[in-house]
C-alpha cells in the first residue's frame, strides 16, 4: 500500500528556495511529498501557518531559512529562530511528535543538503504513519 | 506577613489621599461582592467611593487588565500583588500604559484562596512571587520567605510519554465551549481584533470540538510566551476547569531556559518574543 | 409512585438506556454537566446543579444545518435531518425545568417554529429532581418557581435519606415509569413525598419584586449606573453560555477545502463584536451597553414580548462569573434607577 506522507514546507526565498532550485537544475532525485510555499523571509512565519498546516491534514512541516547571521534582511532569521523554537515546545508539550515539525537552515549553495534534508523528513514520517491528532476531518 | 485586614485599611487610606489630592482620577482595587467570599474588581473615582475598598484573600482578580480601558493619559492608580505586578510591567514593556501614568500600591501576600472551592491557590498565582515587583507604595511589609518554584507542579505532566500527554491535553482541551473567558480575563489579551475573531482569514472555526479548540488554544499559548506572568486568571476563569496554567507555565519555563529572561520583572527589559540574541543557540530547534 | 434504593439505582438508569438516548448529570472532577451517557456508573445525582445548564438537549450549542460539497459550478448541498429518537434528561433542578417553558415562547413565536427545538421538545421525557438545599447565588422564588415545584417535569425525583422516590406527573410520564420495572414506594414514602412537595416553598431563596420592572428598566435607559454595574465585567460571555434561558446564536459556513457545513452556533450578545455589523459600525461598543442589553432583554424586553422574564434565577452566572457580578444586584439597581426617573 505504501502511505504517502503530506509534507507542507515553507521556505525563504533567498536561501532555502534558491537551495531547493539548485536541487532541481542539479537533477537530485527527492522524495516529491514535499509541497513548497515561499515566503520572503523566514520571519514572515506566523506559527499560526504550522499550527494550521496540520489542522489541515499536513502529516509534517518543514520550515527552512537561510544561516543566522546570513539573512538577506539582517536579523529576520534571529527572531524566527525564538519563535519556531517556541511553537517546536508547544507542540511536543500537547503530545504532537516532534519529528513531524523540522526547522533547518539550507543556504542557496546547498542543494544536495535540501534534498537529503526531505529525504530523512519524508522517511521518518512514513514510519510515523499518518498524522491524525490535529487533522479536521469533515 | 501583613494580615488583609491592615492592607485593607491602608489601601482605602491611599486610595483616599490620591483621589482627594488629585493625582490620580480611578484608582483600581477590589470591592465588595455579593458575599465576603466573591469581591469584585472595583474602581473608586471619589473619595466616598474608597471607602468601598476591601482586600482578603480572595482578591484574585489581576487589576492590570483593566488599565487599558481608560483613555491613554488618564493617572491610574492599581492595586498590584506580585504577579499583577509584572503583568503592568508587560503592559509597559509593550507600550499599552506609560510609567509615569501610574502609581501602583503594592500588596505583598501569601495565601490567596480559590473563591469556588476556598483552597490556597499559591501553585497557580505565585509568579513565583509573593512581593510586587515594582511598586510606588508599600500596602504591607515585603515577604521574607522565597516562593515556590512556579513550575514543580508540571512534574506530573513532564513524567508522562507523549501519548499520555497527548490524552490529557485532547480530553482537558476537549472540554472547552469557546466562550472565551481565558482570553478576556488575561491583562495581556488586549488585542483588536483578535485572531480568533478574524473572518479573513478564519483561524479557528467557531465550533467547539477538539480541532478548533486546538487551533485557538495552542495559537494561544504561543501568544501568550514571554508575556505570561502565571497570574492564573485565565484557569480560574475558565466554567469547566481546564489547568490552562499548566500550559502556560511550561511555556513559560522554556523561555527563560532558554531566552534566560522571565517575564515582567524588569522593566528596561525587552519581551523576549520581539527580541534575539546573536548567541541564542540552534539546539533551541532540536 | 415508586422507590429506588441506592442497590437499584444502576438498574433504574440502565432500564432508562433500554428506552433511548439518556442525558443525565456526570462529574468531571468538580464539574458537573449533562451528558449522553451509556453505562449507569457514570450517573451523579449527587450534585446541588450543574455548571452549563440542560438547554443542550433541546438546543445543542453547535448543530449541523446544512451540509454541503462545492463544486466547480455548482453547490450540491443538503438539510440534515434533525434525527431524534425519543429520549430522556434526568436530574433536571425545578428552575431549570421552568427555563425549557420560558424558551419555548421564543423558539415558536411569531408563526414560526424552530423545527429543531420543537421535535426535540417534543420528544423528550424530563425527569426533574427537588432541590434539598439553597446557594446563595438562586433566586428562583422570583419567578414563582420553589424548590420542589413538580411544573414542567413528566416525572419527578425527591430524596428520602439514601432512596429516591419517583412520581409520574404527566401521561407520558406514567408511562415510562410503569416500563421502568421499579419496586412501588409505601405509604409512608408517599406522605413523605407529598409534604416534600407541598413545603417546598419553604426552602426560600432570595427573591426580587418584579412588578413594573419591564417600564422601570426602560426609563432607566440612559442612566449613568450602568458604567458602574459594568466595571468589572469582561465580556467573557461566560453568563451567556452558562445559562438556561439564553438562545442567541450565528449561523457559520465552516469548510474545509471543498466540504463543509453550515451550523447553528451558540453566540452572547455580551462578545464585543456580537453587535458588530459588515459596514465596520458597532453600536454596542462599550461593556456598559452590552451589559445594559442582556439585563433589559431578559427583564424588560422579553416580558414586552412574551410575558414571562427571561430568567428562572438558576444562579448559574453569578456563579460562574469570574468576576463575580451578581445579575440580581445589576436588576434591582436598575430597577431601582428607573424608579427615581
Amino acid at each position: 500500500m505504501g502511505f504517502e506522507p503530506k509534507i507542507q514546507g515553507i521556505a525563504c526565498n533567498w536561501c532555502t528556495y534558491t537551495g531547493a532550485d539548485l536541487a532541481g537544475t542539479t537533477r537530485l532525485k527527492y522524495p516529491q511529498n514535499l509541497r513548497l510555499v515561499r515566503v520572503m523571509c523566514s520571519s514572515r512565519i506566523n506559527p499560526s501557518f504550522i499550527f494550521r498546516a496540520f489542522q489541515l491534514g499536513a502529516d509534517g512541516v518543514m520550515v527552512g531559512g537561510c544561516h543566522p547571521g546570513d539573512c538577506h534582511y539582517g536579523t529576520g532569521n534571529m527572531y524566527a529562530r525564538r519563535r519556531l523554537a517556541i511553537t517546536k515546545k508547544i507542540l511536543d508539550f500537547a503530545g504532537m511528535e516532534p519529528e513531524r515539525f523540522r526547522v533547518e537552515w539550507i543556504s542557496a549553495s546547498e542543494g544536495k543538503r535540501f534534498a537529503e534534508v526531505v529525504e530523512e523528513l519524508t522517511n521518518t514520517i512514513k514510519e510515523l504513519g499518518p498524522q491524525t491528532k490535529f487533522k479536521i476531518e469533515k | 506577613m501583613t494580615d488583609a485586614k491592615t492592607i485593607e485599611t491602608r489601601l482605602k487610606e491611599e486610595a483616599k489621599k490620591l483621589l482627594e489630592s488629585g493625582v490620580v482620577s480611578v484608582v483600581l482595587g477590589y470591592g465588595p461582592g455579593y458575599d465576603e467570599k466573591h469581591p469584585m474588581p472595583f474602581a473608586a473615582s471619589t473619595p466616598e467611593e474608597a471607602e468601598n475598598l476591601v482586600f482578603n484573600e480572595f482578591c484574585t482578580a489581576n487589576m492590570a487588565r483593566y488599565i487599558g480601558r481608560y483613555p491613554a493619559g488618564t493617572k491610574l492608580a492599581v492595586a498590584v500583588k506580585g504577579a499583577d505586578s509584572r503583568a503592568v510591567i508587560v503592559l509597559i514593556q509593550e507600550g499599552k500604559v506609560k510609567r509615569e501614568d501610574l502609581v501602583m500600591l503594592g500588596i505583598p501576600f501569601k495565601g490567596l484562596k480559590d473563591q469556588a472551592t476556598g483552597r490556597e491557590i499559591d501553585e497557580k498565582t505565585t509568579g513565583a512571587t509573593y512581593n510586587p515587583v515594582i511598586y510606588d507604595v508599600l500596602l504591607g511589609d515585603l515577604i521574607r520567605e522565597a516562593a515556590p518554584s512556579p513550575y514543580t507542579v508540571l512534574a506530573e505532566l513532564q513524567s508522562m510519554g507523549r501519548d499520555e500527554r497527548w490524552a490529557f491535553w485532547e480530553k482537558e482541551l476537549g472540554k472547552c465551549i469557546r466562550c472565551y473567558a481565558c482570553r478576556k480575563a488575561c491583562p495581556m489579551c488586549y488585542c483588536d481584533p483578535c485572531f480568533v475573531d478574524q473572518t479573513r482569514p478564519q483561524w479557528a472555526d467557531k465550533s467547539p470540538n477538539i480541532q478548533g479548540n486546538l487551533m485557538y488554544h495552542l495559537t494561544r499559548f504561543y501568544h501568550l510566551a514571554g508575556r505570561c506572568v502565571d497570574c492564573g486568571e485565565c484557569s480560574r476563569a475558565c466554567p469547566v476547569n481546564i489547568p490552562l496554567y499548566l500550559f502556560h507555565k511550561e511555556v513559560a519555563r522554556e523561555c527563560e531556559e532558554m531566552f534566560k529572561q522571565k517575564a515582567g520583572m524588569d522593566i528596561n527589559d525587552k519581551p523576549v518574543m520581539v527580541d534575539f540574541k546573536v548567541e541564542d543557540s540552534n539546539d533551541i530547534l532540536e | 409512585m415508586k422507590k429506588i434504593t441506592p442497590e437499584k439505582f444502576p438498574a433504574f438508569v440502565s432500564a432508562l438506556l433500554g428506552k433511548g438516548p439518556l442525558w443525565a448529570p456526570v462529574a468531571d472532577g468538580e464539574t458537573v454537566n449533562f451528558t449522553l451517557i451509556s453505562d449507569p456508573v457514570q450517573v451523579t445525582l449527587d450534585f446541588y446543579n450543574t455548571t452549563l445548564s440542560p438547554k443542550g438537549v433541546f438546543f445543542p450549542q453547535s448543530e449541523e444545518i446544512i451540509r454541503y460539497t462545492l463544486g466547480k459550478e455548482r453547490i450540491e448541498s443538503e438539510a440534515v435531518p434533525t434525527d431524534v429518537k425519543p429520549q430522556v434528561v434526568l436530574g433536571v433542578r425545578p428552575c431549570d425545568v421552568r427555563s425549557f417553558e420560558v424558551m419555548d415562547a421564543i423558539f415558536e413565536s411569531g408563526g414560526i417554529t424552530d423545527p429543531y427545538w420543537k421535535k426535540r421538545r417534543e420528544n423528550t421525557a424530563i425527569i426533574g429532581f427537588a432541590f434539598d438545599t439553597v446557594d446563595p447565588a438562586d433566586f428562583y422564588n422570583a419567578f414563582g418557581i420553589h424548590a420542589a415545584d413538580e411544573r414542567g417535569s413528566d416525572l419527578f425525583l425527591v430524596k428520602q435519606g439514601p432512596d429516591f422516590l419517583i412520581k409520574a406527573i404527566t401521561k407520558k410520564g406514567e408511562e415510562l415509569l410503569s416500563a421502568l420495572g421499579l419496586d412501588d414506594a409505601s405509604a409512608d414514602d408517599e406522605k413523605y413525598y407529598n409534604e416534600k412537595i407541598a413545603r417546598g416553598p419553604e426552602l426560600k431563596t432570595r427573591t426580587i419584586n418584579l412588578e413594573g420592572a419591564p417600564d422601570k428598566l426602560t426609563r432607566a435607559f440612559d442612566s449613568p449606573y450602568w458604567q458602574k454595574a459594568a466595571m468589572a465585567c469582561i465580556s467573557c460571555g461566560t453568563c451567556t453560555f452558562v445559562c438556561p434561558t439564553c438562545h442567541c446564536f450565528d449561523i457559520n459556513d465552516e469548510t474545509l477545502f471543498r466540504k463543509g457545513a453550515r451550523r447553528r452556533l451558540w453566540d452572547a450578545c455580551m462578545f464585543t463584536n456580537f453587535t458588530l455589523e459588515a459596514s465596520g459600525h458597532n453600536p454596542r461598543t462599550k461593556v456598559s451597553q452590552r451589559l445594559r442589553q442582556r439585563v433589559s432583554h431578559k427583564f424588560s424586553y422579553y416580558v414586552k414580548n412574551f410575558e414571562v422574564t427571561s430568567c428562572v434565577g438558576c444562579g448559574r452566572c453569578t456563579r460562574s462569573c469570574p468576576v463575580n457580578i451578581d445579575i440580581l444586584s445589576v436588576a434591582e439597581g436598575a430597577i431601582k434607577e428607573g424608579e427615581k426617573q
